[in-house]
């Protein structure tokens, strides 16, 4: 590993990740497919990655990388079990679309 | 650094340019919203790049370049992903989320992360939503825009939405500049400490030779490029498995979890599934006839 990087190269980095977890977020909100709604996690998941390594360049320590592991991890375990829900509430309903499930709204 | 509102300003204008960018009802530009959103976003990085102290950012310039290009591919790619009204291209502009963020890695210094992600998420997981959006996906033309369902064409409460992002943003990047000083208590041992602790018969001849004896035909391994430095990938492979131990553990066992539980679900029985897909089940027995045939 070189040396850290600077503060405000961290800071564009940071840029990067904030932007990808907000635009995950809005996506989450305003798509209406469940699979599109997933895939928002991911992107959000995605934006915290670059944020870990930016930070893992920033202090000189891999243990932001090793994170990133931890996380592509869940991302899989998250996958596969979404989409087996998914699948099962579409073999129901035959829609994808989450208000056909508003039912449980109080 | 004070926190300057230009960054305020600039992800303002952006979250407009999203919000007429979203498919909606009413006001469709998505040209001027476009637009917009490249507007605050060069205007963000014009504004932050005066500050860039070119020559020492950690990085090489000529690599810093490259941040601009991966960065400006992953956020064009994401609003793709959330404004796209048909769920295959949004998946397949994921893609290129994935990729253009490898690339952010790769300028890090990040090698393992960089094709761990390509090869995790770009291969398996993309593969996995792609399986299931082709397995759930309604029928119809899929060139004729009114046989796209309503809830992939219509975004669900845009401005709420995009107003929350904004918030979001706004204090994600007024702490992202704040001002901020590396732990020196953070950093870790260098190579060289690495080499002469841990991995001292690192550059001596490969262990499973001697295991096996001389005369086994064992592959030629390469010499080490630079015995006194250490690879990202090692660096990354040290840590997980002598700091993080057990947190290898529980990522084994939760992907087990997952294993078990995805075959569970898939397993489970739905009730009137044959009468609700008429079409399918005389596929399904026409295709059974024709193997007892």
């Amino acid at each position: 590993m070189t040396g850290p990087i600077d503060q405000i190269t961290l800071a564009h980095f940071l840029l990067t990740g904030a932007v990808l977890f907000a635009l995950g977020v809005v996506g989450f909100l305003t798509r209406r497919n469940l699979i599109i709604m997933f895939l928002c996690t991911e992107m959000m998941f995605q934006g915290v990655a670059v944020s870990l390594v930016g930070f893992s360049a920033f202090h000189v320590n891999v243990t932001g990388q090793t994170f990133v592991i931890f996380v592509l991890t869940i991302a899989a375990a998250e996958a596969a079990l979404a989409l087996g829900l998914v699948v099962l509430l579409f073999r129901r309903k035959r829609t994808l679309d989450a208000e056909a499930w508003a039912g449980m709204k109080g | 650094m004070q926190t300057p509102i230009a960054i305020y300003i600039a992800s303002f204008i952006g979250s407009v340019g999203l919000l007429l960018m979203m498919p909606k009802r009413w006001l469709n530009l998505h040209k001027l919203g476009a637009l917009l959103g490249a507007a605050a976003l060069g205007g963000l990085w014009l504004f932050l790049s005066w500050k860039l102290p070119w020559g020492k950012l950690g990085v090489s310039d000529g690599s810093f370049i490259y941040y601009y290009i991966f960065s400006a591919i992953s956020i064009i790619a994401s609003v793709r992903v959330i404004t796209n009204t048909r769920p295959v291209y949004a998946a397949l502009w994921f893609v290129m989320v994935v990729l253009a963020s490898a690339g952010l890695f790769l300028v890090l210094g990040a090698e393992f992360i960089a094709f761990a992600v390509i090869i995790i998420y770009g291969g398996a997981i993309l593969v996995t939503y792609m399986f299931v959006l082709m397995l759930a996906s309604q029928a119809g033309d899929p060139q004729d825009p009114r046989d796209i369902p309503v809830a992939d064409r219509i975004a669900f409460e845009p401005v709420l939405a995009i107003a929350a992002g904004f918030l979001l943003l706004s204090v994600l990047l007024t702490l992202a500049f704040e001002p901020m000083a590396p732990n020196p208590a953070a950093r870790a041992p260098s190579d060289e400490q690495i080499i002469e602790t841990i991995l001292s018969d690192r550059s001596a001849p490969v262990v499973a030779r001697t295991l096996a004896g001389d005369d086994a035909d064992l592959p030629a391994v390469p010499p080490l490029a630079d015995p006194r430095k250490l690879s990202n990938t090692e660096r990354v492979g040290l840590d997980l498995f002598q700091s993080h131990p057990l947190g290898l553990e529980l990522a084994g066992v939760i992907l087990l979890l997952a294993l078990i539980g995805a075959v569970v679900i898939a397993k489970t029985k739905v009730a009137g599934e044959d009468t609700v897909n008429p079409e399918a089940r005389s596929v399904w027995d026409r295709a059974n006839t024709w193997q007892d045939l």
